[in-house]
């Protein structure tokens, strides 16, 4: 049985049960859990989430929902979702899917939210944590495939605030158990307040998107479950009158197969990429073919020795907003080619202090950005499963190194270790959180589907 | 504007869309807390006063339009008068201060429809208060809290990150969102900006910014402010006569009028009943053709159904949208028997559009009118007296008279006014006995 788009969504929330959840689904979607988590704590020492936790904390009557890494603090849920979203994304440290998307950041903080808000003897387990968030990607990664457009790197909508929305509303109605007819119209209130321009990646401004997409899909299913009601057609492609088409130039809904038996979630078929450090996924390519040459480099030169560098030829693929030759602040150094290519060169390894204000403006950087040249080569396609990164050293001496990386560490051909995923957690979460509470957190997460209220997982945070 | 805009939120409150925005709403009460138009009873917090207040003003297509399409005024109003009520450090803000923010609310959205040639047009793909009216409401707000240059351009970039809403929920409960949230979404940008939150600075002007909403984004340098030329100045707002989207305007008109001649010509006392096909000749727009809607929300975005009920009715009103009207047998059977039409020379803009209604008679008879230009349209605005009595019968039985009064006479002497808190002390229900004595001026 075939249905299209808008049935399929709804019944798919509706349907979706534990038993759906295979082995690997459950594996990489707990992974994801934790990263984001691990991420999002960290990312509360940043100034924007500074920012969006401050402007929360007007509004905070009916507080009962966590903050990542403010113990003290509630914050009502949907704001609880907004300012925890925001922490996620605002290092651009979180997960990244293809077709493309940051996928965890826009539906776990809602999910955690939610969780706190539910009345003590109705809180879901966490099997029903972990099925929820598997509905919220699953909706989202369903979406991008009814568009060919969205298997690229995004050039006029940034897709966690387009589909990001809808997963959010996607997994609370879930977990909330909202009927079919409230899932369909919680799809339609969510596309209402989907979308954000591409121009304000590389700014403050970008981690809102992960954080309004979280928190207005939790919105849209509250209003949803008080009975509100929107085009229940709203993904379906009606020319003359846009509904999610709008978002795109190119877009086909497909008819889905029922949600039966055997129902087999995308993250099966396609696994998440985690970042290693706090910048832009594409930016993860070149800086491993940049650390390749530099072995090369020291190995022909003896040390790293920038004189010898005639010039550093970076070959990419064509994405404006990620093509930065001088890149003025941290969010700009996060979408910067050019900049995370010098850093890994200078410094041997590209980290969380690699884009701290005195990092971005040393002079020995700014004297290797001056020297790098940009080639976009027609085989470089700007796309997460196939774009490669090259960095070439042109020597004075006239002799030529090249480090090129097709696949680097953390990329869903390539995947994380557990140790590295595990290493990477601990060093975020250490910014904020004592030992104790940072292992009851990889333990809660470990047994998630042992758990019996999974509102435990917000609260230890 | 302003007048009607608050008429026409007031009388909205009494909608069932509003009512579930005012239940979830109140979740979120505090300290800080605005006027909830027609309620004592409960204040929220500013922005969710904004987004129940927008919400009110749209709830039943209503509200005003301009030239190039948007609605205006309820995406910058209800943001500004929240605003104004929950001001840091509780400073006063004058009738004047008010009435300024509001018309730069509503300029930035006029200046940024003029970037796309598109917009001119009836819309296809998003809900233009959704992109331009979260900019205005964010200019808006700025303006009031005198943000410096740099945090205005920080706030617009912002609201560029909540704007868009595809047209597909235009005609469904959730159309009166798209404007309760630019109101609410534009006051949270500003409020951020405030905060030190940067965007990109140059987002009007890339076509991944504000570009990403249209298809023909061409930004334009705009004059000094010099002797400013605004666009209020040169292109007047249409302030709706029913609650149904602007284009069915032009189709109650001829079909008035179609009606008064038959019933004129005739002696028969039922003409209506001898007629064979109505014929509606109006530019093609896909929401707001709908041979047999089903919901109010369907009804008002329905040019058969306002020409059916014109027909029948002679005129149109607020109870033409009842459940009861719509689902009327005689209304269902003239449904029935009406078609649509698109000329070519029928262009889907507010501007140039026109309604031509055709009745044909079981006798063979034919009888036709046309409308280029309904009453209450800015080609032919309505009189003092004409928006005075809608927005009475708005808020009869909403507000008492006194505050009724109290919000006419506020509006009309607006630049007078030294504290605008008077507008949401009788926007709450309150009359003139609840201000201090020092702020009656009559």
């Amino acid at each position: 049985l075939w249905l299209k788009g808008h049935n399929f969504f709804a019944s798919f929330i509706r349907a979706a049960r534990p038993e759906h959840l295979s082995p690997t689904v459950r594996q990489r979607s707990k992974r994801m859990i934790l990263d984001s988590i691990g991420v999002g704590l960290v990312g509360s020492t940043t100034r924007v989430f500074d920012i969006a936790l401050r402007y929360c904390r007007l509004y905070s009557s009916v507080a009962v929902s966590s903050v990542y890494g403010k113990p003290g603090v509630k914050l009502s849920p949907t704001l609880a979702a907004f300012t925890n979203g925001v922490a996620t994304h605002s290092m651009d440290f979180d997960d990244t899917w293809h077709p493309a998307t940051h996928p965890s950041g826009a539906v776990l903080p809602a999910l955690l939210a939610a969780s706190q808000m539910l009345p003590p003897n109705t809180k879901p387990n966490g099997l029903d944590f972990l099925l929820a968030f598997n509905v919220g990607l699953e909706v989202q990664g369903r979406l991008m495939h009814f568009s060919t457009e969205a298997h690229d790197i995004p050039k006029r909508f940034h897709p966690p605030s387009v589909v990001g929305t809808l997963g959010s509303a996607a997994a609370t109605a879930k977990l909330l158990s909202l009927s079919s007819a409230q899932c369909c119209h919680a799809l339609g209130i969510a596309a209402s307040l989907a979308g954000a321009p591409m121009a304000n990646a590389a700014t403050q401004a970008k981690p809102l998107h992960v954080g309004n997409a979280t928190r207005l899909g939790l919105e849209a299913a509250l209003l949803a479950g008080r009975g509100m009601e929107a085009n229940p057609l709203i993904l379906d492609d009606i020319p003359g009158c846009s509904g999610f088409s709008a978002f795109y130039s190119v877009y086909q809904p497909k008819p889905l197969s029922a949600p039966g038996e055997h129902h087999e979630f995308l993250l099966e078929k396609q696994d998440i990429a985690f970042k290693r450090f706090p910048a832009h996924l594409g930016m993860h390519w070149v800086v491993d073919a940049a650390l390749s040459v530099r072995n090369l480099f020291i190995n022909y030169a003896g040390s790293f020795s920038p004189s010898l560098i005639r010039s550093i030829m970076l070959k990419i693929p064509v994405s404006k907003y990620i093509n930065r030759p001088f890149p003025s602040s941290e969010h700009q150094a996060r979408h910067s080619f050019q900049f995370n290519a010098c850093a890994a060169l200078l410094d041997g390894e590209v980290g969380l202090g690699s884009f701290s204000e005195s990092s971005i403006q040393r002079q020995e950087l700014r004297e290797l950005l001056d020297k790098v040249v940009v080639e976009h080569p027609e085989d470089n396609v700007a796309n997460f499963d196939k774009m490669y990164g090259e960095v070439a050293l042109l020597l004075h001496s006239g002799d030529v190194l090249t480090g090129k990386c097709d696949t680097f560490y953390g990329h869903w051909r390539k995947p994380l270790s557990k140790e590295s995923l595990l290493k990477k957690f601990r060093s975020n979460a250490s910014h904020v959180l004592p030992e104790e509470k940072i292992e009851t957190i990889i333990t809660l997460v470990d047994n998630l589907e042992n758990l019996a209220d999974s509102s435990q997982l917000a609260c230890s945070l | 504007m302003i007048l009607d805009t608050l008429g026409v939120g007031l009388l909205g409150t009494s909608t069932e869309v509003c009512h579930k925005v005012a239940q979830y709403s109140k979740i979120y009460s505090s300290d800080l807390s605005s006027t909830i138009w027609g309620h004592l009873d409960f204040r929220l917090p500013p922005v969710y006063a904004a987004f129940v207040n927008g919400v009110a003003v749209h709830s039943m297509d209503f509200d005003d339009t301009w030239h190039p399409a948007t609605h205006p005024s309820g995406a910058v109003l209800p943001a500004v008068i929240a605003l104004s009520e929950a001001f840091p450090q509780k400073k006063k803000i004058s009738g004047l201060d008010l009435l300024l923010a509001f018309n730069v609310g509503i300029e930035v959205q006029g200046r940024l429809l003029h970037f796309s040639r598109e917009a001119r047009n009836i819309p296809r793909r998003f809900h233009p208060p959704a992109v331009v009216g979260t900019m205005g409401s964010a200019a808006a707000c700025a303006k009031l809290l005198a943000l410096d240059q740099q945090e205005c351009k920080n706030a617009l970039a912002i609201a560029a990150s909540y704007a868009g809403a595809p047209l597909a929920n235009a005609a469904t409960q959730i159309k009166p969102l798209h404007v309760g949230n630019a109101a609410k979404h534009g006051l949270e940008a500003a409020c951020l900006a405030l905060q030190g939150l940067q965007g990109n600075k140059q987002i009007l002007d890339e076509e991944s910014g504000m570009g990403a909403f249209y298809t023909d984004y061409n930004p334009q340098t705009l004059p000094t402010l010099q002797s400013y030329p605004w666009l209020l100045e040169q292109q007047d707002v249409a302030i709706k006569r029913f609650p149904a989207h602007l284009a069915t305007h032009w189709v109650a008109d001829a079909a008035s009028s179609v009606r008064r001649k038959l019933v004129q010509s005739s002696e028969n006392l039922t003409p209506l009943d001898k007629i064979g096909k109505v014929i509606l000749k109006v530019p093609e727009v896909r929401y707001v053709n709908r041979p047999s809607p089903a919901s109010e929300h369907e009804a008002r975005h329905s040019f058969q159904f306002v020409a059916c009920s014109a027909l029948l009715d002679g005129s149109m009103s607020v109870q033409s949208f009842a459940s009861k009207n719509i689902h009327r047998p005689a209304l269902r059977e003239l449904l029935c028997k009406t078609q649509l039409e698109h000329p070519p020379d029928n262009t889907p803009s507010f501007d140039s559009l026109y309604c031509e209604v055709s009745v044909t008679l079981q006798d063979g008879n034919t009888i036709t009118d046309r409308c280029t230009t309904f009453y209450g349209h800015w080609r032919k605005p309505l009189k003092k007296e004409d928006l005075e009595e809608k927005f009475q019968s708005n808020v009869l039985g909403i507000l008492p008279t006194e505050a009724m009064e109290g919000i006419i006479e506020t509006v009309y002497n607006l630049e007078k006014v030294e504290d605008c808190s008077v507008l949401s002390t009788f926007l709450s229900g309150q009359s003139a006995r609840a201000l201090p004595k020092k702020l009656r001026f009559f």
